[in-house]
């Protein structure tokens, strides 16, 4: 069905530019009131997600006209739901996923980037997202964790692939490893049988070689009998628990991300953050482990003829609602010294970071500009450092803050409150 | 449409490649126009320059913020706002703000009630300009229309910059009338063309005394957001009637008492579309209301200055609508509901889930007048809703129409409106219908709509203004460059 399925709720599009903002009631003043990247860099209305909507409607209606604009507009966005989010409070339509799809029809249709199609041809050759320089499982090499792919083990730790290869990085895996190994859990990793999860695949459009990942990932899962897998990444928690749902690949395969499963550990018990940690620091919400981790809906109806859009059975939006927001701060404040300081946008109104999407590839400036953005809220909260909960976040908002502020995984300052 | 290779580099060289577009491919994220271009201007220097340049090439131009719906004519050059998006000033002292067009209401109210003001943000949301001139849910105390806007900053249709008021004398923005030109007349208009030819650039808006909290304390994640407390000295209730004259006579004392933060004469349709959070539950929440009223009623906040006088208005309150045996909505009375409604009435206005959410198109009459006379018009029109809704080409309200008084007077708004599936074309043709005979029954019987008629045709019933105007146009606007007709939302 691709796009066209979408066709009523890009109709709906009463072009209010709710999209633009944060929800209303939230908007704390003057500052920090944007929600989309993507308009706020780029300006002409088109560059929003209502502007893309009826773009996307106008073409399904006229035919596909590509131009070199058309594709600006497409890739220079992270896809990162906040668009819809807003759209959402008080509107009944779907939003990114008509984006989603239109971006996968250029795919489809050839109409490709060249910086995501070097970014997939990795992909292609080496299962990761990010250039794959020595062997995957290199960074745990002494650290006797157990190969999930030929021992049993209760949870499967999957680090994805900018964890596994990025050498800054490779300290989150490590902080995750040891956390897991206090708390006593019976886990492993893939090691080099790891393989990428294909969410970002998937949000920059390639949707073939996002289930390809997908297949290859269910697999080995089924393979190992495993049942539960805990993700670092929160571009890999998305794919493993919506994205896998959405294409009937995830089985009853229970996904935590390392936040919501150190959450349990401590609320079992399992796990005490008895050391002090003196540190002042804001949170930043990963979209993917936010507002577009909220579990997907298995739907299929009709609409119902007449004045209303509305369906037979009713359809159930995700609007953000059930995204994980607590567990990560609930994790923060349970660590003695931590002090927790709000930014403006948080949870599901949460500003991206800037990599989302394939932008840190096909735009890197665009990804920096919207990662500074957030490292000035931050800032403007008078923390010492950001805390996330995804090494892409991590990454690019480091890149911004460069000496300016400490950016933080959660998993390291845990690692700090356990040692 | 599109411009050619040297006047498009004209318009590029006053806001540089990033802010110009002709590419036809963003044309439908706008309008379902072709545009002779896209152009996103960053200050008043830069939109005098373009206008200066239509004029030059005889190019239509049209200025927009936020967006909404628009009609416009193919081959116009959309200045977007956009880029003009700063606050100026907020002057406490003399209770005003100065605003760029692309500021919202939602950001101006946030830094206005951290300052203890507030402002009337409009019907249309505040999702809105801040500089939107019109009407909205805090006219009882805020006023409405032109009485808002103060000093005013202007690019005539020719690019000339006109300053109102007292900005027209000094650096202060306080007054659009004086010391300085005073050119209300013709920088607004309540009749067709409603709109003023050229572009406002900056304008004061008037700020007035808040009583409540610096900012709600909303929780919760969206679309279930609820306040975690009413804050104190405030009260919001809604009540029904049972006849339109009581509900009149109650609305006009309480207008006589000064008592309401806001009075808004809804019915439980619309209560129903504020407090829910999808279509579904919008009409079961809206069936289940209307056999909890009694009849026509209105939804009121109380807001206090200090305890007692909360007290005084409340217990006015209570006792007018006790005498014109008002009833009060016990739904609206739960603290979580109650606290929705006050939240979205002041800091949301509310439209978008009113007007679009349902079917995603709405047909409106708004009416300026006596509300007494007006309120008489709108049971007939909501009379004549009932077939449509019968049919099921427009979404069941009730039959509902809205209004207020504005400040806390017998003139006032009424409004009535047809939500309806715009991809149905049996709906659209029967609404468009409902709207012209509406209107048509306004004006005939002398109620001064805002109709959707051409001026010229409601011109002679009004003095002849549309002749007047065309002089006045066409004297600003010697090129006819800019649009005599439309809002600028």
């Amino acid at each position: 069905m691709g796009l066209e399925q979408y066709k009523g709720d890009m109709d709906m599009c009463c072009r209010c530019s709710a999209c633009k903002f944060i929800p209303l009631q939230k908007v704390a003043g003057f500052s920090y009131a944007n929600v989309c990247p993507s308009i706020s860099r780029f300006n002409f209305h088109s560059y929003s997600g209502g502007g893309r909507v009826n773009i996307g409607a106008a073409m399904l209606r006229d035919g596909f006209k590509y131009s070199d604009r058309l594709l600006d507009i497409v890739y220079n966005c992270q896809m990162c739901g906040a668009c819809g989010v807003s759209c959402n409070y008080a509107m009944d339509m779907e939003v990114l996923e008509p984006i989603q799809e239109f971006r996968i029809k250029c795919v489809e249709d050839g109409k490709t980037n060249p910086a995501l199609d070097k970014a997939i041809a990795t992909l292609r050759k080496s299962g990761s997202m990010v250039p794959a320089t020595g062997k995957r499982g290199e960074w745990a090499s002494g650290l006797k964790l157990k190969n999930a792919a030929k021992e049993k083990v209760d949870v499967l730790y999957h680090v994805g692939c900018l964890t596994s290869y990025d050498k800054g990085m490779q300290k989150l895996a490590k902080a995750a490893a040891k956390i897991l190994q206090k708390a006593d859990i019976n886990f492993g990793i893939a090691g080099d049988s790891e393989t990428c999860c294909g969410g970002r695949a998937y949000q920059m459009g390639y949707r073939k070689d996002f289930l390809n990942q997908a297949k290859k990932n269910a697999a080995l899962i089924k393979k190992a009998g495993i049942k539960t897998v805990v993700t670092t990444c929160a571009d890999g928690y998305q794919a493993f628990k919506v994205l896998y749902d959405k294409y009937g690949l995830k089985g009853k395969l229970e996904v935590f991300h390392i936040s919501e499963y150190i959450d349990k550990l401590v609320k079992d018990g399992r796990l005490k953050l008895g050391k002090k940690v003196d540190i002042s620091v804001t949170y930043h919400d990963p979209c993917r482990l936010g507002r577009l981790g909220e579990p997907w809906i298995h739907w299929a109806g009709k609409k119902i003829p007449g004045d209303r859009f509305v369906f037979d059975p009713p359809k159930i939006y995700r609007r953000g609602t059930y995204g994980v927001y607590e567990p990560p701060r609930r994790v923060l404040k349970s660590i003695p010294g931590v002090k927790l300081t709000e930014m403006t946008r948080i949870r599901e109104y949460s500003w991206c970071c800037g990599a989302g999407g394939g932008v840190t590839e096909s735009n890197p400036e665009f990804a920096k500009w919207t990662a500074a953005d957030r490292v000035e809220e931050a800032k403007s909260t008078g923390a010492e450092a950001i805390v996330t909960a995804c090494p892409w976040c991590v990454r690019t908002l480091s890149t911004a803050a460069g000496s300016s502020m400490k950016v933080y995984d959660i998993v390291e300052l845990v690692e700090r409150a356990i040692q | 449409m599109a411009l050619s290779k040297d006047i498009y580099s004209q318009f590029e060289d006053v806001v540089g490649e990033e802010n110009i577009c002709d590419d036809p491919v963003i044309m439908p994220s706008y309008h379902s126009t072709e545009f002779a271009a896209v152009i996103l201007p960053k200050n008043t220097r830069e939109v005098q320059s373009i206008v200066r340049l239509c004029n030059k090439h005889k190019l239509r131009f049209r200025p927009v913020c936020t967006g909404w719906s628009g009609m416009f004519q193919p081959g116009t050059l959309y200045l977007d706002l956009r880029r003009m998006n700063r606050i100026i000033e907020i002057n406490e002292k003399n209770m005003y703000a100065v605003v760029e067009p692309y500021v919202i209401s939602a950001q101006l109210q946030a830094e206005l009630m951290k300052r203890g003001m507030h402002f009337n943000v409009k019907g249309a949301g505040t999702n809105c300009s801040a500089m939107l001139r019109g009407h909205g849910h805090l006219d009882q105390v805020a006023s409405g229309d032109d009485r808002n806007h103060l000093a005013i900053e202007w690019v005539t249709p020719e690019g000339e910059i006109v300053r109102s008021g007292s900005l027209g004398s000094s650096n202060e923005w306080f007054s659009g009338d004086g010391p300085g030109p005073s050119i209300r007349s013709i920088l607004t208009s309540a009749v067709p063309p409603g709109v003023t030819p050229g572009v406002f650039t900056k304008a004061a808006v008037k700020a007035y005394h808040w009583p409540g909290p610096l900012k709600f304390p909303v929780v919760g994640e969206s679309p279930n957001y609820s306040l975690s407390e009413i804050p104190p000295n405030m009260m919001a209730r809604y009540y029904s009637f049972p006849s339109v004259e009581k509900m009149w006579q109650a609305e006009i004392r309480l207008g006589e008492n000064e008592i309401c933060f806001e009075l808004m004469g809804f019915n439980v349709a619309m209560v129903a579309a504020n407090i829910t959070t999808c279509n579904e539950q919008e009409e079961k929440v809206f069936k289940q209301m209307s056999k909890e009223v009694q009849g026509p009623g209105f939804f009121v906040i109380i807001a206090g200055n200090s305890a007692a006088d909360y007290q005084y208005k409340k217990k006015v309150l209570e006792q007018i609508v006790r005498e014109n045996d008002g009833k009060s909505l016990k739904s609206v009375e739960d603290p979580r509901t109650e606290g929705i409604l006050l939240c979205q009435c002041i800091r949301i206005s509310a439209s978008i889930r009113e007007t679009f959410r349902p079917g995603g198109a709405f047909s409106s009459i708004p009416v300026m007048g006596q509300r007494d006379l007006t309120i008489r018009w709108a049971v007939g029109a909501g009379k004549a809703k009932e077939p449509l809704i019968e049919k099921g080409l427009i979404v069941d309200d009730g039959g509902a129409f809205f209004g207020w008084g504005v400040e806390q007077g017998h003139l006032g708004k009424t409004e009535i409106f047809c939500k309806f599936d715009p991809q149905n074309p049996e709906a659209k043709a029967a609404v468009e219908a409902w709207n012209k005979e509406q209107s048509a029954r306004a004006f005939k019987e002398k109620y001064f709509a805002m109709l959707m008629a051409p001026p010229s045709e409601i011109g002679p019933g009004l003095s002849n203004y549309h002749l007047w105007w065309d002089k006045i146009h066409k004297a600003i606007d010697p090129n006819g460059v800019s649009p005599s007709a439309g809002a600028l939302v």
